[in-house]
């Protein structure tokens, strides 16, 4: 496969898939993997890796584990462009990560450098 | 009226003052006016004022009808002292009401209206009459166009600029990591640790990085990782626990045999006090910055923790020779690893007493204050160096190739690792002697000489000659004068992991493709201050590139 070119455009909109250790598999926007500094650096077009060229980016992690990365992910990119006025419901989030992941979601959240 | 009583004036009355003019002066000269039935004051009624060529300074400014009456002298003095002090510039000029002449009748009053002549009452908002003396009814008032009512304006404020933007950009900033609402979720269920599930499978060592990242680990979360069944905990900063945080561990953790605490500066006498009873299977004992604790509770300590494997400290200008003698009566015979960096106490006598330690393996005594002597190691190097695998004497700047030629060569026999930094009495010579002699080609794993600007080529040359083989680790950041001959040779270390080779001149973008082509193990490479290295590899151009076979 050749080089990712694409337009400026093109490249915040379109769709990268996400899998997991145990084989699901997630399609999301470029915009909401760039929420994770490592995912975006994976991504990158520039940087010409495997995971740039085949917009696929592999996490090491289990599939709950992922989609609640991917959850924070869509969260962040949803809310961190809104006003300072308008209150980020942080609180709800935290209520829905169960605790009994939360260790390997730190750990995962810890590499993802979010 | 009390000349000597000075108190806050107004400018008016200032001014007033300054000219001359007092009460007094008024009444008399609204008598005159009566008198002779002229409305208004003016310079028809000025007489030659035996005054005129004084130096005041309103005679030349035309207003000679306040000069009417001439003030008793207690007003000239003052004008005299006035002028020493009043601006030359000062606001001179007459104020309105000073035209009108007549003074405004009290509110509640009744008056004449200047213009249509009916009584009326004053009020707090009469006006001046504009064209004339007296003043006008609310009627006429209105009529001439001016609004009684009006307020003065308000001065204005200026705003404050740019406040809405330092909004957005704290707004911004504030946006909660995922690992940080991981650790709020933490603390929410720290006492009920069966919440998390299978602890055991996860990597807690990896969990307590994570934490200790951000500085996040607190004397609450802390708890996550202590259990009487632990035998190792490493904390790798803590710096937010609280002195009660570190006695706690110690009672919830009694059987640890490895104990590793990273910034433990809130570390202090009452804990090392309470752990005297703590950890009675300790035998390894790892504290980077304990500078709080005292020698007494260093000494107690060590007597209570007999038969240590390993004791390393850093960063202690507290621990003295006692507490070095206490710790070798009590462990001389299990003693394997030593650590004694940045202590600021350290000194040749302290070797004495080191040198007792028969099996010691790792001896780091690097970055003291003042730097030991050749003889003095060359001595301990004598007694100790045959089983001593790691060897770290960084910083003692008096040492010279004398402890390379007669201290490590003859009797260190399993050295694996090396770190001499910032040695600057090494010469390039003295090394490439060294290594050309030393221990009949078994090679060393770790070897760190960086900060040594004297050394290069020849140094380099012998390294890679003595222990290209072996070599894991080397580090010769700073060689500023390595040739370019030598920095090629670097490329045929199979073995190597990590390579720093910052601020070598010689080095360029062929010498780091020959790097990266030949060191194929090759996992870190440090190319800091390298000015001719362009780094296209990991397109880094800031000098650092981390490439993976």
């Amino acid at each position: 496969m050749a080089d990712v070119e694409m337009t400026p455009a093109a490249a915040d909109n379109d769709w990268v898939r996400v899998t997991s250790d145990d084989g699901y598999s997630f399609l999301v926007r470029r915009k909401v993997a760039n929420a994770s500094e490592t995912m975006r650096d994976m991504l990158d077009t520039a940087g010409n890796y495997a995971e740039a060229i085949a917009r696929t980016c592999p996490v090491q992690q289990r599939g709950v584990i992922v989609e609640k990365l991917l959850e924070y992910m869509s969260f962040k990119s949803h809310y961190e462009t809104v006003g300072p006025k308008d209150e980020v419901p942080v609180q709800e989030f935290m209520d829905r990560i169960p605790p009994e992941i939360v260790l390997e979601l730190l750990l995962a959240a810890d590499y993802q450098n979010m | 009226m009390a000349e000597n009583v000075r108190g806050p004036m107004s400018a008016l009355t200032e001014f007033l003052r300054s000219t001359g003019i007092t009460p007094t002066t008024i009444a008399r000269r609204v008598a005159t006016q009566q008198q002779q039935n002229q409305p208004e004051a003016g310079p028809s009624n000025a007489r030659p004022s035996p005054r005129r060529n004084n130096s005041r300074r309103d005679v030349d400014e035309g207003y000679a009808s306040d000069n009417l009456d001439e003030p008793d002298s207690p007003p000239k003095k003052q004008k005299k002292d006035d002028d020493e002090e009043s601006d030359e510039d000062a606001y001179t000029a007459l104020s309105k009401s000073m035209w009108t002449n007549t003074p405004k009748p009290a509110v509640g009053s009744f008056a004449n209206c200047a213009s249509c002549e009916k009584q009326f009452t004053v009020t707090k908002y009469t006006m001046a009459s504009s064209s004339g003396p007296g003043f006008l009814c609310h009627p006429c008032a209105k009529a001439g166009g001016n609004d009684p009512f009006k307020k003065p304006a308000a001065p204005r404020k200026r705003k404050v600029p740019a406040e809405k933007r330092t909004v957005v950009h704290i707004e911004e900033r504030s946006f909660p990591t995922l690992v940080s609402v991981c650790i709020d979720v933490i603390a929410r269920h720290i006492d009920d640790v069966e919440a998390f599930g299978d602890i055991g499978a996860l990597n807690m060592d990896a969990i307590s990085k994570a934490l200790s990242k951000n500085r996040s680990l607190t004397s609450e979360n802390a708890t996550l990782f202590y259990g009487a069944e632990n035998t190792k905990l490493a904390l790798y900063d803590a710096t937010n626990l609280s002195p009660d945080g570190f006695s706690t561990l110690g009672h919830l953790n009694p059987n640890l045999t490895n104990l590793r605490l990273d910034f433990c500066g809130p570390l202090n006498d009452t804990v090392m006090a309470s752990w005297n009873n703590s950890f009675p299977n300790l035998v390894s004992l790892e504290l980077l910055g304990p500078f709080l604790v005292r020698e007494a509770a260093w000494i107690a300590f060590l007597e209570s923790h007999p038969n240590l494997e390993a004791f390393l400290i850093t960063q202690s200008p507290r621990f003295s020779l006692d507490c070095l003698k206490t710790l070798i009566e009590n462990s001389k015979t299990t003693l394997r690893r030593l650590g004694l960096r940045e202590v600021g106490k350290l000194c040749d006598e302290w070797l004495e007493p080191i040198a007792e330690i028969s099996n010691i393996t790792y001896l780091d005594l690097a970055e003291p204050s003042e730097s030991l002597t050749d003889d003095a190691v060359i001595t301990l190097l004598a007694a100790v160096g045959t089983n001593l695998a790691h060897l770290d004497l960084s910083g003692h700047s008096a040492l010279t190739d004398d402890v390379l030629a007669h201290g490590i060569d003859p009797h260190m026999h399993n050295l694996t690792s090396l770190a001499l930094t910032h040695l600057p009495e090494l010469t390039d010579a003295g090394v490439a002697a060294f290594f050309g002699a030393f221990n009949d080609g078994a090679g060393l794993v770790r070897l760190n000489l960086s900060r040594n600007p004297e050394l290069g080529t020849e140094a380099l040359e012998a390294i890679i000659e003595h222990s290209g083989m072996t070599l894991q680790e080397l580090n010769i950041n700073g060689w500023k004068d390595v040739g370019e001959e030598a920095v090629n040779k670097l490329g045929g270390m199979r073995d190597l992991r990590r390579l720093d080779v910052g601020w070598c001149r010689s080095v360029d973008d062929w010498v780091v493709k020959k790097i990266l082509e030949g060191c194929r193990a090759l996992a870190e490479l440090k190319v800091w201050g390298v000015q001719s290295c362009r780094g296209q590899v990991g397109g880094n151009t800031k000098g650092s590139e981390d490439t993976r076979d």
